[in-house]
């Protein structure tokens, strides 16, 4: 081994360095990289520890509970039409998605029907939320990347859909619109020529976005084969969504177990084939075609009729357990709810998306770059209020 | 190919035989109950027998049933050890998927209320090392063979266990006076801004 630079060459005749590089081995010493807790990359307040050796993370280990508010404590002491409302704020990019499950639970419990016109638009909407949520992604992590101008248009299409969603609920965020039963109130005129267009304009316009991004070389230098998960792992950190079809993992709770009225809708189910960066971003891209077809399909077939079932007045949910899961956006959100015939839930498990996908996070970093660290992490679409609950 | 959860329940009941001490169907997903020495043999079959696949690692957690109403029973005091026939105590619950079958199994392992132990099943689903540090921190269980049993969202200082029944959420008032004035005219009578 030569060295060619004067101060290094200096440094090779100092007696242990010269030992270490004529004898080819140079002992390096590990070193703690701490990211986080803000950093702009988390979505959140996450922290990382990284075991660096020179480049290459020896072991990462996440940090996370800086935003837990211990929802699973505080359903516990409310009535079950504040629940909704108070787990909307989970994952704060998929606010309505968050709303259904206990809805569904209540409605299994107390065996409720929904009229189908009820069903039809929380389809809508919570495809259309999805559509959000995946846009908000899209520009995030190209945003990480040091791609700038997927943002802008990310946005110029979320206005449209964000828009829509507000002219039916009044928020932007946190609609609180799902009740046990039905929904808040039926959607005002115009609402379905809105929608309708703004998710057209979707389906038009994605193919540009891909062109932009996944034909690029250097998005491609960045994301192929970095972070690779493997299928049999994911399965057993319980990875789902966008992130576990990367992995190829073939699972959709709309397709397999189809609540609403999902059965009724055509859509593909998006897969990757080697679970690493590009994979996981291409499903997500998908999916956003995906998910406009099925508000257009939805929109389209709308029935008249009532929006809200017989649901009694006072909402107590009869003696039981039951496990209900819906595809959250960023993968399978389910609540264990048992009931002991009371007004309150006796207890409820919320397992989110989010915290088993990164949970996988140590696996997945482990023998990586620290260069591509932000890839892997942005690449995991997390939302940290969705692990922390 | 989709299996019907009846037809999953005499899978499970004859793959597993007495290692399950209860198998029965709720809301069309299969229900078992596990005693803690064979959880970690139970989980295992489960995963690994073709005929049953459940791959996907959903979720761990416990239940409280201390105060749970049973049918036919008072109203018990948080704390408790639990009723007479045996329930009513402290559980773990795991819940599996077959992603390739579509079935869902929940198991129930009842554990002692006054020093909840529990094995830890790390070793066949890694994916459980969150959730069970999740478990251990808000309801006090411990779990043995668990790599790294540290607290995930509390504070190491942390007194108690939140999930418990027993620990009560208090109001803020509780907590804590109100630091300031209430009203503008108690401010102005205190001389404050």
């Amino acid at each position: 081994m030569t060295i060619k630079d004067p101060e290094l060459q200096n440094l090779q005749d100092s007696s242990a360095f010269a030992t270490e590089v004529s004898e080819g081995r140079l002992v390096t010493e590990q070193m703690l990289l701490n990211v986080g807790p803000q950093h702009p990359a988390t979505h959140g307040v996450f922290r990382l520890l990284a075991t660096i050796d020179g480049e290459r993370i020896v072991r990462a280990e996440p940090i996370v509970g800086y935003m837990h508010r211990g929802y699973e404590k505080l359903v516990e002491q409310r009535d079950y039409r504040q629940i909704t409302n108070l787990i909307s704020r989970m994952d704060w990019l998929s606010g309505i998605n968050n709303e259904l499950p206990l809805a569904l639970a209540l409605e299994e419990l107390m065996e409720i029907e929904v009229p189908p016109r009820a069903q039809y638009l929380r389809v809508a909407l919570a495809e259309m939320n999805r559509i959000l949520n995946h846009l908000m992604f899209f520009q995030s992590f190209s945003a990480e990347l040091g791609a700038i101008t997927p943002t802008f248009y990310a946005f110029r299409e979320r206005e449209d859909i964000q828009y829509a969603m507000e002219t039916v609920t009044g928020g932007r965020m946190h609609f609180g619109f799902f009740r046990p039963g039905g929904l808040k109130e039926d959607v005002p005129r115009g609402f379905t020529a809105m929608a309708l267009a703004a998710v057209r304009k979707v389906i038009k316009r994605l193919p540009d976005y891909e062109d932009l991004l996944t034909g690029n070389e250097i998005f491609k230098q960045r994301t192929i084969d970095i972070g690779v998960l493997d299928k049999e792992v994911a399965y057993s950190y319980g990875v789902s969504g966008p992130i576990g079809r990367g992995s190829s993992i073939d699972m959709d709770v709309r397709r397999d177990e189809p609540y609403l009225v999902y059965d009724e809708f055509d859509f593909d189910v998006c897969r990757g084939t080697h679970g690493d960066c590009f994979d996981r971003f291409w499903v997500l891209l998908h999916e956003v075609i995906e998910s406009a077809k099925i508000v257009e399909q939805a929109l389209a077939g709308l029935p008249p009729g009532p929006i809200m079932g017989k649901v009694p007045r006072v909402v107590e949910a009869p003696k039981g357990e039951v496990y209900i899961r819906t595809e959250n956006p960023l993968g399978e959100l389910g609540l264990y709810l048992v009931s002991d015939g009371g007004k309150r839930p006796y207890r409820i498990k919320i397992r989110t998306p989010s915290f088993s996908n990164v949970s996988a996070l140590p696996h997945v970093l482990e023998n990586t770059l620290v260069a591509d660290m932000i890839a892997i992490l942005g690449s995991f679409f997390f939302v940290l209020g969705d692990v922390d609950r | 190919m989709r299996l019907e959860a009846a037809d999953a329940l005499d899978r499970v009941k004859g793959a597993l035989g007495d290692r399950v001490t209860d198998a029965s169907l709720n809301h069309g997903q299969v229900d078992l109950t596990v005693e803690p020495d064979r959880f970690v043999e139970v989980v295992t079959i489960l995963r690994d027998d073709i005929a049953l696949g459940c791959r996907f690692f959903t979720f761990l957690s416990a239940v409280d049933r201390s105060t749970y109403k049973f049918d036919g029973d008072e109203h018990r005091e948080a704390g408790s050890a639990g009723s007479q026939n045996g329930k009513g105590g402290i559980e773990v619950l795991v819940h599996l998927y077959s992603p390739d079958m579509i079935w869902h199994v929940n198991l129930h392992v009842p554990l002692d209320f006054e020093s909840p132990v529990c094995p830890s099943i790390t070793g066949v689903f890694k994916g459980a090392e969150w959730h069970e540090r999740e478990a251990a921190e808000m309801f006090g269980i411990h779990f043995t063979d668990h790599p790294n049993l540290t607290t995930l969202y509390l504070s190491e200082d942390f007194e108690g266990h939140p999930m418990l029944k027993s620990f009560k959420l208090p109001a803020r008032s509780y907590v804590k006076a109100w630091p300031g004035a209430k009203d503008p005219d108690e401010a102005a009578a205190a001389g404050g801004r």
